[in-house]
């Protein structure tokens, strides 16, 4: 089989993820640019892996453990996405700029001691 | 550095006997420290007697170890100590040890000696002081480091001390630092500290550089087939290290507003001992100095320049504490321009030095003692006529005064003369110019001391009406009368022997006997006559002209006072205007070039943080993008290297 | 690894068990299992008394675990079929690891602070919400904190031992996950440490990304993801070099994204800012640790061939991350976020010792780019836990007072911890008789020895940058006026003062008397291949 197809589809689909990853504003939809990109990865060790004839099959080994890690890490990503939103009652990236260079702006005061409505 | 070692001519034998103690003498003031500063309020109670045991047993064994040495050859007196090795990098390795030798032993002496006195003093001074305990911790810290900076075999382990003085001070300038302007003095100082600091970590650099070495040693044996380039390079840093901490030109600003401590600390710390280690290194650095002509011209002149400066000074300022840092740091330009003359002015240097810690601490702690009777003002104005009420202080602080001047046959005169017969030796100028400095300046100390003394102890009692001035209590007249003793015969007992100039020959090396310019009494007789007629005309300014009787009504008072002032005017336009011109001149530089040239660097670091800051917008996908385009970046630049 | 012998067997169709040297993982296994243990008891135990258990549970396995490493030191080989290596460098890095952890750990346990500690009672409740009301009156808290803080310390161990990329990816996820989710549990201003966290999740993951795909594309070039292995390939040069050149790349992406090094630093001052300052703390001393074992792992072990190659591309990235570091600190007026920039810039610092390679020391046999940084990270990671401690003690009503201009005359209302500060600020900038200096010294002489001398004088300069405004704020605690309204400096319980006191000692002990940890260090400084 020919590698050169399936790496560059990899590829192609590596880069997809990071334009997502760049251009989507929404934190659900970024998260998912990554998981495209790790997936493209997989695509990738798994061409090697046949490509090789690797007696040890380390690249489908390593897909496998790649998939439990990024469903760990997809479990994790969304549970902080979700306090976020929930928090926030917005999960758009481009409105979580409050650590940034210039002063935040007075102590958030909504801290366990006050009343506040979340925003 | 074995074989660096080995090559050495003079040969230091390892410490053992009494010399294996060396450590102690740091040890000792070090524990004081640690334990008052630590203990805290526990220690209140017996806080100052501790404090003062320390440093008496550090003069103990400093003494033991004096007469140690004197019972050997003049050529076994030197001793490491190696206490530990700090860095072993590699091939390299920086040791931690100390040298007792002769030019120590002569500090070892002078700062325990002058130190316990202080200690002793500073008991009853502190009395009613309820940091009293605090102050003896910093006074501990202050010796412990004095001593570190004398008794270091290499320059590593003297920047330890030299830090370690600079910080005692600060702590000490600042202690009352409730008051705002005392932190502003302390600041001060720290900041013109930092300067001569620099100057001593690029020397350090450079002598490792050049000589792969900083231990004395190895810099010495180095030194003598080094490029003059590289000596006087080092020899104009270590020079600027001096200057900042011995408060030479053009880093003498500090020290008058130093004397916002506590008076025992201006006498210990800005009058006898840390101001002078910027005397120590240069002497010590002889090597590198001897082989570096350009960078000891430089240090003539800016002790000549220092001395003439300090006495101007000094004609000027009404406040005691003030008038006698002037005078410090005009004494101290003698000592540099000694220093800066080469082997034949090293061990005068130090003859002055030591005399200076004797009458110069003795006149800080009279006019503590002054201050401590006239409920702590220093104006001299409203002194007079207090050698009535206070004899002790009165006897012991003139004995300092004839000391300072140099009338014979009291300590200054043995000193001070040699240093100015040792000014008019060679050829060309030089000699008269840095003689003839030498000699005016004598002539200018004789008179504003005068002019302190007599406006201080005689004429009109020109008190506020709520002092009540009485004799300070025994614990602090006893330091004064030792110190008195010393102002006076300490010149007696070394100067006409000229021990101490051969005691000292071993580390500064032996010189030929050289005629000054003039013969040697034809300069007696004109240092003399200088000095008489400093004094007559000190004495004519503030003591025969009639001082009214103080009248009912505050008018009198009041002309007095405008007395006083045309009295200052004269001064000021004959002496202290081209001096203020000066000053003008070198705040406008300092002002314009240097703050230009430093801000200008700021600026621009600023500008570019300011820059790189707007990058970080807070924006995730901002930071994604940069980190994307670093990996473009990173992986373009590895395919690009593979070309 | 087993996972690789198993499918090993599936193709040779004969069984072998793999054989796995248990008492070589044992650190990582103690840690592993004290978290797992640490699970169980957030599940089981009541209430009462959880914080203690776990605070003890917690510290008495990571204790047993640097006393297993101290009993593994002087090992040099391969365990578990080649997954992991015990030897110098990751025993040393290990016990790095181990020996910050603990402070890290006791400053987390606070209390006395901040009612209920520093962590939010559930990392589940809304600030303000009634639930999180009664939760904070009746004291209530989860502490979970410490399960997931020792996972993350087991995967910070097996990271500068991981011997093939596998077992170094899983290490990465292991101790970044629960990181993460460390970063978000604040208990005052949680809307800030949320933002840190998703912020450092999604950095995190994006730049984790590329670190697989690198281990792909060095896979594809040699067909095996085990150190050695590669090694091999790239001395014998089989294979496209675009492959190797660009996978070298993407994975020093990932590494140097762990080790906060330009570009890609710029989640640092954010997160550091945002988490919880004992996470910071802890985040900024052991993940720096971990990764730069990694990295040093990677780059000598399996990418040493290679050195003419990568040498100027981190040169680069050595002296743009010194750069940026201590020039964009100068005009921050955050304490954390000034810390984190100075983080950044001594991944620079460690970067310039890194460079020398393999240059060996003639005297001692010590492989110089290796047992300098080993020592600078060290030195480094206890500096750094000190002072984020420190800042935990400032406070006014509003929690910890970050601001720097809230800390002017700090040494009038605490000298003490003004002087701490000052000593860790001394630390960072180099002065002699702290550990900062006697790093520096190691790291610069390593690089001048590896003929990186043009490096060490930026290094030099950017340190010059860096002492000035380490010593602005040391200026602003002594010589101004404190505000009238400025913060208290709070008395804390034994343990945070533990914490400092120990990092205070680490940081004089090896300023004044560095030799034996220097010795150690270059002892430690040869990668088993």
């Amino acid at each position: 089989m020919p590698l050169l197809m399936p790496v560059v589809l990899a590829c192609l689909l590596f880069a997809v993820g990071i334009f997502g990853v760049l251009a989507r504003r929404n934190a659900i939809l970024v998260l998912m640019s990554v998981e495209l990109m790790l997936n493209a990865v997989n695509l990738n060790l798994v061409a090697f892996d046949v490509y090789l004839r690797d007696q040890l099959l380390a690249g489908q080994t390593f897909t496998l453990f790649v998939i439990t890690i990024a469903a760990a890490e997809v479990g994790l990503g969304l549970a902080i996405v979700l306090l976020v939103y929930r928090n926030r009652e917005t999960a758009q990236l481009d409105d979580l700029h409050q650590l940034r260079e210039d002063d935040p702006g007075p102590p958030d005061v909504r801290d366990d001691t006050r009343e506040t409505a979340a925003r | 550095m074995p074989t660096i070692l080995a090559a050495e001519t003079t040969q230091a034998a390892d410490a053992t006997g009494v010399f294996a103690l060396s450590w102690l003498l740091i040890a000792l003031p070090l524990l004081g420290a640690a334990v008052l500063l630590l203990g805290g309020r526990r220690t209140d109670k017996f806080g100052h007697l501790l404090g003062t045991a320390m440093p008496f047993a550090a003069f103990v064994i400093g003494v033991v170890q004096f007469v140690a040495m004197l019972g050997r050859d003049p050529e076994n007196r030197t001793f490491s100590q190696h206490l530990y090795t700090w860095l072993p990098v590699g091939s390299f390795q920086v040791d931690a040890g100390l040298l007792v030798d002769q030019l120590s032993m002569c500090f070892v002496l002078l700062i325990t000696g002058v130190g316990t006195l202080i200690h002793i003093y500073s008991i009853g001074y502190m009395e009613h002081d309820p940091d009293r305990r605090r102050f003896f911790g910093y006074l501990n810290l202050f010796i412990a480091a004095m001593l570190l900076l004398v008794l270091a075999d290499s320059y590593l382990l003297l920047y330890v001390g030299w830090e370690g003085v600079g910080l005692a001070s600060y702590l000490l300038i600042g202690f009352w630092s409730y008051v705002p302007e005392y932190a502003a003095a302390a600041k001060k100082a720290f900041v013109a500290n930092r300067v001569g600091d620099f100057g001593l970590s690029i020397a350090i650099m450079i002598m490792f550089a050049q000589f792969g070495s900083v231990s004395f040693d190895g810099v010495f044996a180095g030194a003598d087939g080094a490029s003059e380039g590289a000596l006087t390079a080092i020899g104009l840093m270590l020079l600027l290290a001096a200057c900042g901490k011995s408060a030479q030109f053009p880093l003498q600003s500090w020290l008058g507003d130093a004397m916002a401590g506590p008076t025992p600390v201006s006498a210990l710390i800005h009058a006898a001992t840390m101001v002078t280690a910027g005397v120590y290194l240069i002497v010590r650095s002889a090597p590198v100095f001897n082989g570096a002509p350009d960078a000891q011209l430089v240090v003539v002149i800016v002790g000549a320049i220092t001395l003439i400066f300090g006495a101007i000074v000094g004609t000027a300022k009404d406040d005691i504490k003030k008038a006698l840092a002037a005078s410090t740091m005009s004494q101290i330009g003698y000592m540099m321009l000694a220093a800066g003359l080469g082997p034949i002015g090293y061990a005068f240097a130090i003859f002055h030095l030591l005399t200076h810690g004797f009458f110069k601490a003795g006149m800080f702690l009279g006019a503590g003692s002054v201050m401590h009777g006239m409920n702590n003002q220093v104006e001299m104005r409203r002194f007079g006529g207090i050698s009535s009420v206070m004899k002790i202080t009165w006897i012991t602080f003139g004995l300092g005064w004839l000391a300072i001047i140099g009338v014979p046959p009291f300590s200054g005169f043995w000193s001070k003369d040699k240093i100015i017969e040792a000014a008019f030796v060679g050829e060309g100028w030089r000699p008269w110019v840095f003689g003839g400095a030498a000699l005016i300046g004598a002539g200018v100390t004789a008179f504003y001391m005068t002019r302190l003394f007599l406006m201080t102890f005689h004429g009109e009692r020109r008190w506020t009406d709520d002092v009540h001035p009485h004799e300070s209590p025994k614990i602090m007249t006893i330091p004064l009368m030792v110190l008195a003793i010393g102002s006076a015969a300490l010149g007696l007992i070394l100067g006409p022997t000229n021990a101490l100039v051969h005691w000292l020959e071993p580390v500064t090396g032996a010189h030929g006997e050289e005629a000054p310019v003039l013969s040697v009494p034809v300069l007696t007789g004109l240092t003399l006559l200088l000095i008489a007629v400093g004094v007559a005309w000190a004495y004519s300014l503030y003591v025969r002209q009639p001082v009214p009787e103080v009248a009912p009504a505050g008018s009198v008072l009041t002309r007095a006072a405008r007395r006083d002032l045309y009295q200052d005017a004269v001064n000021e336009s004959l002496l202290m205007r081209p001096g203020q011109y000066l000053t003008r001149f070198l705040v406008w530089f300092d002002n314009r070039v240097v703050d230009g040239a430093v801000n200008g660097l700021a600026a621009l670091l600023g500008g570019t943080s300011g820059r790189f800051r707007r990058l970080q917008t807070g924006f995730v996908r901002s930071y994604a993008l940069s980190m994307f385009l670093g990996a473009a970046l990173l992986v373009g630049a590895m395919l690009l290297v593979r070309l | 690894m087993s996972a690789l012998s198993v499918s090993a067997t599936f193709a040779a169709a004969e069984f072998q068990t793999p054989s796995i040297e248990y008492s070589k993982l044992m650190p990582m296994l103690i840690v592993f299992g004290v978290a797992l243990v640490g699970v169980l008891i957030e599940a089981f135990m009541g209430r009462t008394g959880r914080h203690q258990v776990q605070l003890i549970l917690s510290i008495a396995g990571l204790v047993a675990a640097f006393v297993s490493v101290t009993m593994l030191a002087g090992d040099n080989q391969i365990a578990a079929v080649g997954a992991v290596a015990v030897d110098g460098p990751a025993l040393f890095l290990q016990g790095t690891i181990l020996l910050l952890a603990i402070p890290g750990v006791l400053t987390m346990a606070e209390r006395s602070l901040d009612r209920g500690g520093v962590f939010t009672s559930a990392g589940s409740s809304t600030p303000g919400s009634e639930h999180e009301r009664v939760l904070t009156a009746t004291g209530v808290t989860q502490t979970e904190v410490f399960p997931l803080t020792m996972f993350a310390v087991g995967g910070m161990l097996l990271f500068p031992a991981a011997n093939d990329l596998l077992t170094m990816f899983v290490a990465l996820e292991v101790l970044s996950l629960p990181l993460y989710l460390l970063c978000g549990l604040a208990r005052r201003r949680r809307l800030l440490s949320q933002e840190a966290s998703l912020k450092y999740f999604l950095l995190g993951a994006f730049s984790s990304a590329f670190f697989l795909y690198g281990i792909a594309l060095l896979y594809g070039y040699s067909g095996t993801v085990r150190l050695s292995g590669i090694a091999e390939a790239v001395s014998s040069n089989s294979g496209s070099d675009t492959l190797l050149m660009t996978g070298t790349a993407l994975l020093a992406v990932g590494l140097l994204f762990k080790v906060g090094a330009a570009p890609f630093h710029s989640w640092t001052p954010d997160v550091y800012q945002g988490a919880p300052t004992p996470i910071t703390g802890f985040m900024a001393a052991c993940t720096k640790v971990a990764a730069f074992g990694a990295l040093l792992r990677v780059l000598y072990v399996g990418l040493g061939g290679l050195a003419w190659q990568w040498e100027p591309v981190m040169w680069g990235v050595a002296i743009l991350t010194m750069v940026v570091g201590s020039v964009v600190a100068l005009t921050q007026t955050d304490v954390k976020r000034m810390l984190a920039y100075s983080s950044i810039a001594h991944a620079g610092f460690i970067l310039t010792g890194l460079v020398a390679t393999d240059t060996v020391d003639p005297d001692t046999g010590a492989v110089l780019g290796v047992s300098s940084v080993l020592f600078y990270l060290l030195a480094y990671g206890f500096i750094t836990i000190g002072a984020f401690a420190v800042v935990t003690l400032v406070r006014d009503a509003g929690g910890e007072a970050t601001h720097l201009s809230q800390w002017a005359g700090l040494a009038r209302r605490s000298p003490l911890v003004a002087a701490v500060f000052t000593l860790f600020l001394a630390a960072f900038a180099g002065i002699p008789l702290t550990s900062g200096f006697t790093g520096k010294f190691a790291v610069f002489s390593a690089a001048i020895a590896g003929d990186a001398a043009p490096l060490v004088v930026i290094g030099v300069v950017m340190s010059a940058v860096a002492a000035f405004f380490y010593f602005r704020v040391v200026v602003l605690m002594f010589f101004n006026a404190p505000a009238p309204d400025g913060p208290a400096v709070a008395v804390p319980s034994p343990l945070t003062t533990v914490a400092i006191t120990l990092s205070v000692a680490v940081t004089v002990l090896l300023g004044v008397w560095p030799t034996q940890v220097l010795d150690l260090a270059d002892r430690a400084s040869q990668f088993v291949r």
